[in-house]
């Protein structure tokens, strides 16, 4: 006899957490398991470190500055929409940056209630209630942008599908200021400021509002709060236990197979992984031929790798006082820079100067400092390669603060490689598939997706590829639980 | 040029217009009409001499057709059974090696690509045949199977020998071991020579299938052999006219393959074009079963029917009528029939004419009368069994009828 559940969840990461948590508390019985040892996915502290939006209940945050540094010494210290010298002094671009990035939080809070919940399908039609419900919710964004008034919907409409290069330099000259919102547009993603839909991308990240905060105790932390709230719900989960197969009987999920041969049954799986994985997982028969080349063509090339390094103590950052230097660090010169760090990524190469996003994590002992460098190739990464991208991103936290590379004790590297094998992420990527614009909302993962739903009855998508996508937010888990409880599959 | 750029001129010619298939000049010889068609980019007699020569021919003695232009894919590997299956609505398991099948697949929505023959040689080695190009398609199909798909259409040619005198000229050709195959059966006679007993006409027919070098050569060894059992070569017309009152439904003309409609609910449904029967439910996951399942519970959108018209004008695009007041649909293919003696067609009907509803329907049918256009509302019949029926068609082993 085998272990039956309601809900079988792939995947212990924060959307497989949130999704078991969600429908533990409606009553259903839930097993998430994970092939790692750990919870979490990629919220743990060796692949990220700052949360922008609001913490799960029980995760104390605290919001930081940015700095984008300077080259010349001419720091730009940041928060939301304020912007000064390191030094003190005034910036002069001060004034537009703050019309610009209250007019994209602005902008980004009309699409909030469209990312945070289910996207929109007008599917059912709109004769029964459910269907006006859906319409309704895309009334609400008509209206909000409406109420801009006619020259800021004009302006929302005019933005929304272009890039961040021009938006960012109609405003102001090239530097580190504009740099820091260009590489904020791309992070995680495989395109550069001048690519289409970085407009959208940017006010994605800021749609909470833009404040960037370091979640006390770190993103192990945040993970361990999602397994709480799930655990606390009933949901049992099992660490260091691999999905082989999900059972497909008569067009319905039956259960899955689990690495140590075990079976366990149930009328549902959801599944933290991209929709490839989860369809070889069911086998490829078991779905429709246009369904599968969407999933192959999902756009996932991983193009972020993070960097751990262990210092022997408290680097010191030119121009930087020390509680500055606990701000979040950003190496974004110029836009035009974090465009031409894109470019050898395009052939698979690395980056001459890369885009790099850095936090010194808290704490009295050894500090680490943690770096998040884009625009790096998914694949082919040997023992030099990764020697020497280390040494280049070494080299250049060096030139804004000299002696850096001494304090090194010890680098962990993660490829895009390492993070698609420790987590399942799809290509290793941030935010699972690319945030681009035929990839968002009701196109999320893929036409036909949106709804969490496969097409074998009782499997779901979960995880980050799946809308709203990306950033630690459990929302495409609740999401999808809600489907699976609306389907009434489990 | 040394810097890397390629001058036009220096670019070998690429063939512009119609390609010849290797039997062209043996057509070309005996055309009287020279009347040539485009199939799938080859050269095709639409006439070699008259139609009605060529059409009784088919019926009463038997006829060559140079069937190489058909699109042909090869699909072989452990999983090759498992991907078509996947692919087509019928149950591939039941057609044992050595048969043929006739075919419909769908897309995601349960909307007929196009219909085919799947010849399967062995276990694991599959031929399909058919109207459209569908290399693309059965790649993405085959995408996640161990099996290889190789473009066989201009590899593998084909005669198509039909008519009740058909057997006895292979019998002379030296290919009388085709005497054993029963309809839908499918034989390697010699070295390089498959022989199927598969056609278009809905009469006794064979198709043979060799490499494309091979082809003038099986031609004219079958054309020798013409002379006392009258065979004729024929063109695509005739063929048109004997698969009309055979009763099958032909891509483009009586459904619209749905990834070449570019206008939206173009598609049809093997349900709607009548072919439920293929639809096999209990077979596992098929490409458009869900959507199909759920067609077969509220029903079709369209009924392709066959239709005994009054009169006797073809009535090729009619537009039929309930109470001679409803638009309900349109004649598809409509031709006389010699053989049935009727005016016989094809024809798209709105659910739920053609399926609960048949009475009171009529066509509306237009004929120019030198010069003068006269409208003419004639009552139809809906049709269950095919327009052209004879046991010769399936008697093994088959006569000199």
């Amino acid at each position: 006899m085998n272990a039956r559940f309601d809900v079988i969840v792939i995947g212990a990461g924060h959307n497989g957490l949130a999704a078991a948590e969600a429908l533990a508390k409606r009553g259903k019985s839930v097993c998430v398991v994970e092939q790692s040892d750990a919870v979490g996915g990629m919220a743990c502290d060796r692949l990220a470190h700052l949360l922008y939006n609001p913490a799960p209940s029980g995760v104390e945050t605290r919001e930081i500055d940015t700095v984008s540094l300077s080259p010349e010494g001419a720091h730009v210290l940041i928060r939301r929409g304020e912007a000064r010298f390191t030094s003190g002094k005034p910036h002069p671009d001060a004034a537009a940056y703050q019309t610009l990035y209250r007019r994209l939080v602005r902008y980004a809070g009309l699409l909030h209630q469209l990312a945070e919940a289910p996207p929109p399908g007008l599917e059912q039609g709109v004769t029964s209630l459910a269907g006006l419900r859906e319409l309704s919710r895309l009334a609400k964004l008509g209206v909000g942008v409406k109420r801009l008034g006619k020259a800021e919907m004009r302006e929302f409409l005019r933005i929304l599908l272009t890039n961040a290069y021009d938006l960012l330099l109609d405003e102001m000259p090239d530097g580190p200021l504009p740099g820091a919102l260009a590489a904020d547009a791309v992070r995680g993603a495989f395109s550069g400021p001048r690519s289409p839909g970085t407009v959208l991308s940017l006010m994605y990240r800021l749609r909470h509002g833009g404040g960037v905060f370091l979640p006390a105790g770190g993103m192990g932390a945040v993970a361990g709060a999602y397994a709480e709230g799930a655990r606390r719900a009933g949901a049992e989960v099992r660490c260091g236990l691999g999905v082989t197969r999900v059972i497909v009987e008569g067009d319905k999920v039956a259960g899955v197979l689990l690495s140590d041969g075990g079976r366990l049954d149930a009328s549902a799986v959801l599944s933290s992984v991209g929709p490839m994985q989860t369809m070889r997982m069911a086998g490829i028969a078991e779905f429709d031929i246009e369904a599968v080349r969407r999933a192959r063509k999902l756009r996932a090339k991983g193009s972020t790798a993070k960097l751990n390094l262990r210092l022997g103590g408290v680097p010191e950052f030119t121009g930087l006082s020390a509680a500055q230097v606990k701000a979040r660090l950003l190496v974004a010169p110029s836009v035009a820079g974090v465009e031409r760090s894109f470019n050898p990524a395009k052939y698979g190469d690395l980056p001459k100067q890369p885009v790099l996003e850095m936090v010194l994590t808290d704490g009295t002992g050894p500090s680490t400092l943690s770096v998040i460098a884009g625009h790096v190739p998914e694949t082919s990464w040997t023992t030099d390669r990764r020697e020497s991208f280390t040494a280049s991103v070494v080299e250049t936290i060096e030139r804004f603060a000299p002696g850096f590379g001494s304090l090194v004790e010890e680098a962990d590297l993660l490829t895009p490689e390492d993070i698609s094998a420790m987590t399942g992420a799809p290509g290793g990527h941030w935010h699972h598939a690319e945030m681009g614009l035929d990839q968002m909302l009701t196109t999320r993962p893929t036409v036909g997706m949106a709804r969490y739903r496969f097409g074998v009855a009782g499997l779901y998508l979960c995880g980050a590829s799946a809308h709203p996508g990306g950033d630690v937010t459990g929302a495409p888990g609740r999401n999808s639980a809600a489907q699976v409880l609306a389907d009434g599959v489990a | 040029m040394m810097d890397g750029r390629i001058e036009t001129r220096d670019v070998a010619a690429v063939p512009v217009g119609l390609i010849e298939t290797p039997v062209f000049s043996r057509l070309d010889q005996i055309s009287t009409a020279k009347q040539w068609g485009n199939w799938a980019g080859y050269i095709s007699p639409l006439v070699l001499d008259t139609m009605e020569f060529e059409y009784f021919a088919i019926r009463n003695q038997s006829t060559l057709l140079d069937v190489s232009p058909m699109h042909k894919y090869r699909v072989t590997g452990p999983d090759a059974e498992t991907m078509l299956n996947r692919m087509v609505t019928r149950d591939l398991r039941k057609v044992a090696p050595g048969r043929v099948a006739y075919a419909m697949w769908c897309d995601e929505e349960g909307m007929v690509i196009d219909d085919g023959t799947l010849f399967r040689f062995a276990e694991n080695d599959f031929r399909l045949c058919c109207q459209e190009s569908m290399h693309g398609w059965l790649l993405d199909a085959a995408w996640g199977f161990d099996v290889e798909v190789i473009d066989e259409s201009h590899s593998v040619a084909g005669l198509s020998l039909q008519g009740p005198t058909s057997f006895s000229v292979l019998q002379a050709a030296g290919l009388g071991a085709a005497g054993s195959l029963k309809p839908f059966d499918l034989v390697k006679l010699e070295p390089d020579l498959w022989v199927s007993r598969t056609g278009f006409t809905g009469d006794l027919g064979y198709e043979l299938w060799v490499p494309w070098d091979r082809l003038t050569k099986l031609w004219d060894r079958l054309w020798a052999q013409r002379a006392p059992w009258g065979m004729r070569a024929i063109g695509t017309h005739a063929l048109d006219m004997v698969r009309i009152e055979a009763g099958f439904v032909a891509a483009k003309v009586d459904f619209q393959p749905v990834l070449t409609a570019s206008r939206l609910g173009r598609g049809r449904t093997p349900i709607e074009l009548g072919f439920e029967r293929l639809v096999h439910f209990d077979k596992g996951h098929f490409n458009g079963r869900r959507a199909l399942l759920k067609q077969r519970d509220t029903g079709p959108r369209y009924n392709l029917v066959r239709l005994d018209i009054g009169g006797f004008k073809p009535a090729q695009d009619a537009l039929i009528y309930h109470r001679k007041r409803r638009e309900v649909g349109h004649v598809t293919s409509g031709i006389w029939s010699p053989t049935a003696k009727r005016n016989i067609a094809l024809a798209e009907l709105r659910a739920p004419f053609g399926g609960e509803k048949t009475d009171d329907l009529w066509a509306e049918v237009y004929v120019n009368e030198e010069g003068r256009w006269d409208k003419r509302l004639v009552p139809v019949t809906v049709q269950t069994k095919p327009f052209f029926r004879n046991d010769r068609a399936r008697a093994t082993p088959p006569r000199a009828f």
